[in-house]
């Protein structure tokens, strides 16, 4: 059944937990990684990236310590080690510990790999605690950078505010020749969040925030007022006209351009403007009095030894923990709940619907029903965009899968020592989290089964005139309401000889069953058409071929083989975008009704009996030249045939390239319809893809086109 | 079922309740389990009340095609599609003499052993029995495959079926065989 929900296997609780949180984890820190990897080639590293994945090692440090995996917690705080040298700036860019960090997040993964097949030790694999040394050796290579102690154009009180990471920055940005600007804002005390995220939104467009300090001056006591350090390219006067916040005001701490070494002098020059500088982190401060006359003597606070600076350590916290609430993990199952709860919404609001078309009929309350078929109309659209917002939150991009995909390939190129090169394409296509997880094996299994046996060894390749390195390719893209998704390889393909020979042994075709390429290629997902055994010397694909297709169709998908003997073979999976909510046509069989996916539907039309044509004992419809296989639901699903004569409506339905018409009594209409699982103790009902409630129409059973379609072309193929 | 040698299941049971009976007064805390008490006919049954989700009327069922006989359709239990089982085809009984009374028939929803739900049509509901666990006697050879027990239940005796075996059709084909 399509929306069954398979059982994980079975493992620790803890190992399942851990895995689940860790995963996301690494998948950020991997992308972050690849673009910190872009960054150095340019010579720019990002100081937001440097931070998330420093962060990103920092919590993983943390679970791995909370599940005992002493291991993965000691490799995470060497990589926490690099990123925070990296961010202080103590550690050069171009260093080769940076270069470490790719293999260190790839190591984790594979121990976590591990630990999800309860197969980790607590203290971690030997290649773990290899890597963990080498870290240390290259960090002892890299001694940090002694850290120049620059003068810094604020006083002493402020600097002690500051966050070690912040004054690295501030640094930084002197360094580089931006402005430093001092933005100052009141806000209402009851409602400063909404203000002062409106202050950062504006600041953070025109320029880097340093920090952000209270300055509980001389404010009204309803008031709390905010102080923002920005560093800008910008000079003052472009600064504070984009700016643009009312009741901002912007002062220069230190203009754009002046060297680093000698920061303006912005106490002798402008005394006032200085003392507001100062002020804002501690304003009752003597400022003057305290600061040193030499600005080459002014020592900032914390430098002399940065691990015990008090501010850094709760600040960074504190920040990790925002940025990790920022997106929530939900169980799948409360996002079906909410989904069947927006269902039956759908379902009451049709009831209204109808309520409201009867009232129209009624002279008396006609003023009162057009307003309630106005407020039906309203209403209406909002759930539109309320379903539309609850799928959407259960869409997730097939990079998810791939990335998985091209770890696999790359522990495989490993072990096998094949020269194979992964492409990707079409990452970013989103799919239903449910499709995407029981897409996992599959597509896993089309992946081994190209590389272990569709590319030949380099000594084939080369003879046969190809490049040495294989090429599997994964591409993802959305065709209408369908996601496709390819598999394809430039290896040696499908003999189609070798599979009919293989198909007539095992006895799934006659000896003269005449069969299209097609046809032929098709037999390759039959159950039983392949053995272990068989596979490298045969077709050199098809291994497990039919749990594939079972798995694909269960989800309403269909598997569609292409293969050219030589040049190589490209699989692709068609599948529903969505298992959740479906707009369904509802036909009429008898003296019941049946809703078919809209997303498979073509077109429908009204035939007469005498324009159903029959070849080969298969009836057919001249469909604008095409013949069109036909299907009679009622004989599909045993209910007693309708009377002779009768003209019958057919719905056109196509998946992948796929096309057939399905005979039904009548066309009821269209209707939004929940797709929900069938319990029981039947498994599963060939045809069937669910059930639907379809307010006062009642419960309804939905076609599983893909295995009519599907059940179609297996029964042509046996005759 | 070949049940050759074996002795009239009513015989059984009764040599098992009283050699039970005396060490039923014994122990008078004896853990007691809890059973509904179901009918086809004039036939009582009996499920472990634990796997009782919920009773409900009989209500419009809507027929899937290519299921076991046994299967009559779904039925929508706020939200969730449930299958319904007709316990009498089920069990393989022809259908009685007495004019079916539909408004006392209930479908009692059970939980499977994987937590799926499945409807059960019954021809009425009638208590909840609580009896000593102990007074169960495994039932003879002739019974059905899915009953597990026999529970004295004043002069006679209730059949206790084991849900899981119950709800596994692929036990007992002849019972309803599909197309």
């Amino acid at each position: 059944m399509a929306v069954r929900r398979k059982r994980s296997p079975a493992r620790s609780k803890a190992a399942r937990e851990f895995v689940s949180e860790v995963d996301e984890l690494l998948e950020r820190m991997r992308v972050d990684l690849a673009d910190l990897g872009d960054q150095r080639a340019r010579g720019a590293l990002v100081p937001e990236i440097v931070n998330r994945l420093f962060r990103s090692a920092h919590t993983l440090k943390g679970v791995a310590g909370m599940f005992g995996f002493e291991g993965i917690g000691a490799l995470s705080h060497r990589l926490e080690d690099i990123l925070d040298d990296l961010r202080m700036g103590r550690l050069d860019p171009g260093a080769p510990a940076i270069d470490l960090l790719d293999e260190a997040v790839a190591v984790l993964a594979v121990e976590v790999d591990l630990v999800g097949r309860d197969e980790a030790t607590p203290e971690g694999s030997a290649e773990l605690i290899q890597l963990q040394e080498r870290i240390e050796a290259a960090l002892r290579q890299d001694p940090a950078a002694p850290a120049a102690p620059e003068p810094l154009p604020f006083d002493e009180d402020l600097l002690r505010a500051l966050t070690e990471y912040e004054e690295h920055r501030l640094r930084e940005s002197l360094r580089s020749g931006r402005a430093l600007y001092v933005v100052d804002a009141g806000f209402d005390l009851l409602a400063f969040e909404e203000g002062l995220a409106e202050l950062s939104a504006s600041s953070r467009a025109l320029g880097e925030i340093i920090s952000t300090l209270p300055a509980p001056g001389d404010a009204p006591e309803s008031q709390i007022r905010f102080s923002l350090i920005v560093a800008s390219e910008l000079d003052a006067e472009t600064f504070d006209r984009r700016l643009d916040v009312p009741g901002a005001s912007v002062r220069t701490a230190h203009a754009a351009g002046a060297g680093a070494g000698q920061p303006e002098p912005v106490a002798e020059t402008d005394g006032a403007r200085a003392e507001t500088v100062a002020s804002v982190a501690a304003p009752a401060a003597p400022v003057r009095e305290e600061r040193p006359a030499d600005p080459g003597e002014w020592a900032p606070a914390g430098e002399t030894d940065p691990s015990d600076e008090p501010h850094a350590r709760p600040a960074d916290d504190l920040e990790s923990l925002k940025s990790i609430s920022e997106t929530v993990r939900v169980d799948i199952r409360k996002l079906d709940e909410l989904m069947n709860l927006v269902g039956e919404l759908v379902i009451q609001r049709g009831a209204i619907g109808a309520i409201a078309e009867q009232l129209l009929g009624e002279p008396r309350v006609a003023r009162l029903a057009r307003e309630l078929a106005k407020a039906h109309k309203a209403l209406d659209r909002k759930l539109q965009e309320l379903q539309a917002g609850v799928l959407e939150v259960r869409m997730v991009p097939m990079r998810q899968v791939f990335e998985k995909l091209s770890r696999v390939v790359r522990r495989l190129r490993r072990e096998a020592g094949k020269d194979v090169r992964l492409e990707i394409h079409g990452g970013d296509t989103e799919l239903d989290k449910l499709i995407v997880e029981e897409l996992a094996d599959p597509l896993m299994h089309l992946v081994r089964n190209a590389f272990d046996h569709a590319l030949e060894p380099p000594g084939e390749r080369v003879a046969a005139g190809k490049p040495v390195e294989g090429t599997i390719r994964l591409e993802a893209y959305q065709r209408g309401n369908h996601v496709v998704i390819e598999v394809s390889d430039d290896g040696r393909g499908i003999d189609l000889d070798v599979v009919r020979e293989r198909a007539v042994a095992r006895g799934l075709i006659a000896p003269d069953a005449l069969l299209t390429p097609k046809q032929a290629l098709d037999l390759i997902l039959l159950p039983g058409f392949s053995t272990r055994e068989a596979i490298t010397e045969t077709s050199g694909r098809g291994v497990g071929m039919d749990v594939v297709r079972e798995n694909v169709t269960a989800l309403g998908g269909l598997v569609h083989v292409e293969s050219r003997h030589g040049h190589g073979t490209t699989i692709s999976l068609t599948l529903p975008i969505t298992l959740a909510i479906i707009q369904a046509l509802v036909v009429g069989v008898g003296d019941q009704r049946f809703a078919i996916p809209l997303t498979a539907v073509l077109e429908t039309l009204l035939v007469d009996p005498v324009a159903i044509l029959r070849s080969e004992g298969r009836e057919l419809l001249n469909l604008r030249g095409e013949p069109l296989p036909l299907r009679r639901l009622h004989a599909e699903f045993g209910l007693p045939a309708p009377a002779a004569g009768a003209r019958q409506a057919v719905v056109v339905v196509g998946l992948g390239d796929v096309r057939a018409g399905l005979l039904v009594d009548r066309l009821e209409g269209q209707q939004d319809a929940v797709l929900k699982p069938i319990q029981g103790p039947v498994r599963t009902v060939h045809g069937v893809a669910g059930a639907t409630e379809l307010g006062d129409r009642g419960t309804v059973l939905v076609v599983d086109v893909a295995a009519l379609i599907e059940g179609a072309g297996r029964r042509r193929e046996a005759a | 079922m070949s049940g050759a040698n074996a002795a009239p299941w009513e015989d059984l049971a009764r040599a098992a309740v009283q050699r039970i009976g005396g060490r039923e007064e014994d122990d008078a805390s004896a853990e007691l389990r809890e059973l509904l008490v179901i009918w086809l006919d004039e036939d009582p049954y009996a499920l472990p009340i634990e796997r009782v989700r919920e009773i409900v009327r009989l209500r419009p069922i809507t027929p899937v095609p290519r299921v076991p006989d046994a299967v009559l359709g779904v039925i929508s239990l706020r939200g969730e599609i449930v299958q319904v089982l007709d316990l009498r085809a089920r069990l393989g009984l022809a259908i009685g003499d007495a004019a079916p009374d539909l408004r006392r028939h209930r479908i009692v929803v059970l939980t499977g052993d994987d937590g799926q739900l499945a409807g059960l049509l019954v021809d009425r509901v009638s208590e909840v029995l609580r009896t000593p666990a102990a007074a169960t006697q495994a039932p003879g050879a002739r019974e059905s495959d899915s009953v597990c027990a026999l529970v004295p239940h004043g002069e006679r005796f209730l059949s206790l079926f084991d849900v899981d075996r119950l709800l596994d059709l692929d036990l007992r084909h002849e019972a309803g065989s599909s197309s």
